[in-house]
């Protein structure tokens, strides 16, 4: 069967991808990951200058989920064009770099520097780290700047464009929309969701900036309505993130109305699920006697 | 690094809230002292994370590694449940070593639950006839592991409470003895003690490694979580890739 997405003009091989931040710049997997079922690796952030990340502790665990604090730490886009996408080039998997900033200049200039590479097929614009203290999640829950910025980005690439969306907002549809109407070629839905553990011993926040992001299954089911809602919205492949764990999690995003998804925080706890997703995908559409992907969410028997 | 689909062999009670847990080791790659392992303690997302262990041992003819683990939360109280013919879900060996290629003596440092790869440590140097002097501290008698492994590798026993050997701290039993010139300290445990032993190293201009301990995620080093603070540019090193065992000179202690 076809496994294959398309976004803006490119295609993917299958519609399992890896998540910024849970892969790193995927060499770190080399000997745990299939990556002949990863349609694209999207990379952990990458800024202009190379940044160190937040202070410590940077994680904790909370009921099937985690709550992270990393703050962006990453080598720098030099560094991540010399040093990092020589390792992705060996595999047959999509390079989309996740680009963060804390101005809109500086997500067009990392986009300049990225666009030297033939190997990149193309960006997921961060606008929605909730671990920064400027830019990211200020430019993601406001619809003009996203729209903004997306229509600036275009303006300079032609390579696919995805925006992730924050759900960390009142309607994130609106933000989808601005997205679409800025040109951009499909969006990733969601980033973590704002989240506080609080020792009461020491009665303050465990993480030292007060908040972090919450991942894991604790979200998946914040993200499948999300995916829902979006995909209802705009007419871009919506590409849903959040908590799967199985080909079971991955389907429910897909009856949704996701084109395609990606694996986060399961990636540290079963580094090869990708390829176990990707099976349980085939085998369920063969049931379903589709063959095509975008068939997928026709099978829902529901309309909101 | 592989992901290994292992075997429990056994899991025993050692001493007062310490399991030893041996398992078929499965890759190539043989482990060293220092290194460690994740566990996926469960397939139901409770815990979500994979919770890493150092080695505490390794048998090459049996094909077999050991770690001793501490019940200290939901994980290791499931994990103690398990039984010998269950299987294993490990990623590993993960992580840097003791340099076990030193020529002169070798002062071990363990302090609680920090035993386990110190134990590895100790054998390892004993079977290469490397001269060491082997400390583990801890609270009471409770806690010292009644195990022919252990006392095999001649420890000096510190309780907190003097209810076994020398009453006192690892780091006041160190401070008691002659300091020989050329050697090396190597430790594992408690913050505190580990700074003791940084300070040691530092008065005595002896080389010092530690092996730290922090919140993991990936153990693979993709996730920049389990970072501790450096002397060095960024400021951060990740625990998993550049540790688990740092020359304590690069650390930057509170």
């Amino acid at each position: 069967m076809d496994l294959s997405i398309t976004i803006g003009k490119k295609t993917l091989k299958t519609p399992v991808c890896v998540a910024s931040g849970t892969f790193g710049y995927g060499s770190e997997y080399e000997s745990l990951a299939d990556f002949s079922s990863i349609g694209a690796i999207f990379t952990k952030a990458v800024t202009l200058e190379p940044r160190a990340g937040n202070d410590i502790p940077r994680m904790v665990e909370t009921p099937a989920g985690l709550l992270n604090s990393i703050g962006l730490a990453n080598v720098g886009v030099k560094k991540f064009v010399s040093e990092k996408i020589s390792f992705l080039r060996n595999f047959d998997c999509a390079i989309i770099p996740n680009v963060a900033g804390s101005t809109e200049e500086e997500y067009l200039q990392v986009v300049d520097h990225l666009e030297s590479c033939d190997d990149i097929f193309g960006y997921e614009i961060n606008i929605s780290c909730p671990n920064v203290k400027k830019g990211a999640l200020a430019f993601g829950t406001n619809p003009a700047m996203v729209e903004s910025l997306t229509s600036q980005l275009r303006a300079h690439t032609q390579k696919p464009l995805i925006i992730k969306l924050t759900p960390n907002v009142t309607d994130i549809t609106a933000i989808a929309k601005a997205a679409e109407n800025g040109g951009a070629d499909a969006v990733s839905c969601i980033n973590t969701l704002i989240g506080m553990v609080i020792d009461i011993h020491l009665k303050k926040p465990v993480l030292p900036m007060g908040t972090g992001g919450l991942s894991g299954p604790a979200i998946r089911p914040v993200g499948v309505a999300m995916t829902f809602k979006v995909s209802r919205a705009v007419s871009i492949p919506v590409i849903g993130i959040g908590g799967i764990m199985d080909a079971g999690d991955a389907l429910q995003y897909l009856l949704a109305g996701a084109a395609a998804i990606q694996t986060g925080t399961v990636n540290f706890i079963d580094p090869a699920v990708t390829g176990k997703i990707l099976r349980g995908i085939q085998q369920y559409c063969k049931r379903e006697k589709i063959t095509c992907l975008k068939e997928l969410r026709t099978l829902m028997r529901y309309s909101a | 690094m592989n992901q290994q689909f292992s075997i429990i062999k056994s899991i025993k009670k050692i001493a007062k809230d310490f399991y030893s847990m041996t398992f078929s080791w499965v890759s190539k790659e043989i482990p060293v002292p220092g290194q460690f392992i994740t566990i996926r303690i469960s397939e139901k997302n409770i815990p979500l994370l994979r919770r890493p262990f150092a080695l505490s041992d390794y048998n090459p003819k049996k094909r077999e590694a050991s770690m001793i683990f501490q019940i200290r939360g939901v994980g290791t109280e499931m994990l103690a449940q398990k039984k010998a013919g269950e299987p294993l879900d490990i990623l590993g060996p993960a992580g840097t070593a003791f340099k076990c290629d030193t020529s002169g003596h070798t002062i071990i440092v363990a302090g609680g639950i920090g035993l386990g790869p110190m134990l590895f440590t100790a054998s390892y140097l004993q079977k290469q006839k490397k001269p060491a002097t082997f400390i583990f501290g801890c609270k009471t008698s409770e806690h010292v592991p009644a195990t022919r492994n252990f006392f095999s590798l001649n420890p000096v026993i510190c309780t907190d409470d003097g209810s076994l050997g020398f009453r006192g701290t690892t780091i006041d039993f160190l401070n008691k003895q002659k300091t020989e010139k050329n050697c090396e300290l190597f430790a594992c445990g408690p913050q505190a003690m580990l700074k003791g032993c940084h300070e040691y190293a530092l008065k005595h201009a002896i080389q010092c490694y530690v092996s730290l301990e922090q919140i993991m995620a990936c153990g693979v080093g993709a996730c920049m979580g389990c970072v501790v603070k450096t002397v060095h540019a960024p400021g951060y090193a990740r625990v998993c890739t550049e540790g688990a065992v740092f020359n304590s000179r690069d650390i930057a202690w509170i």
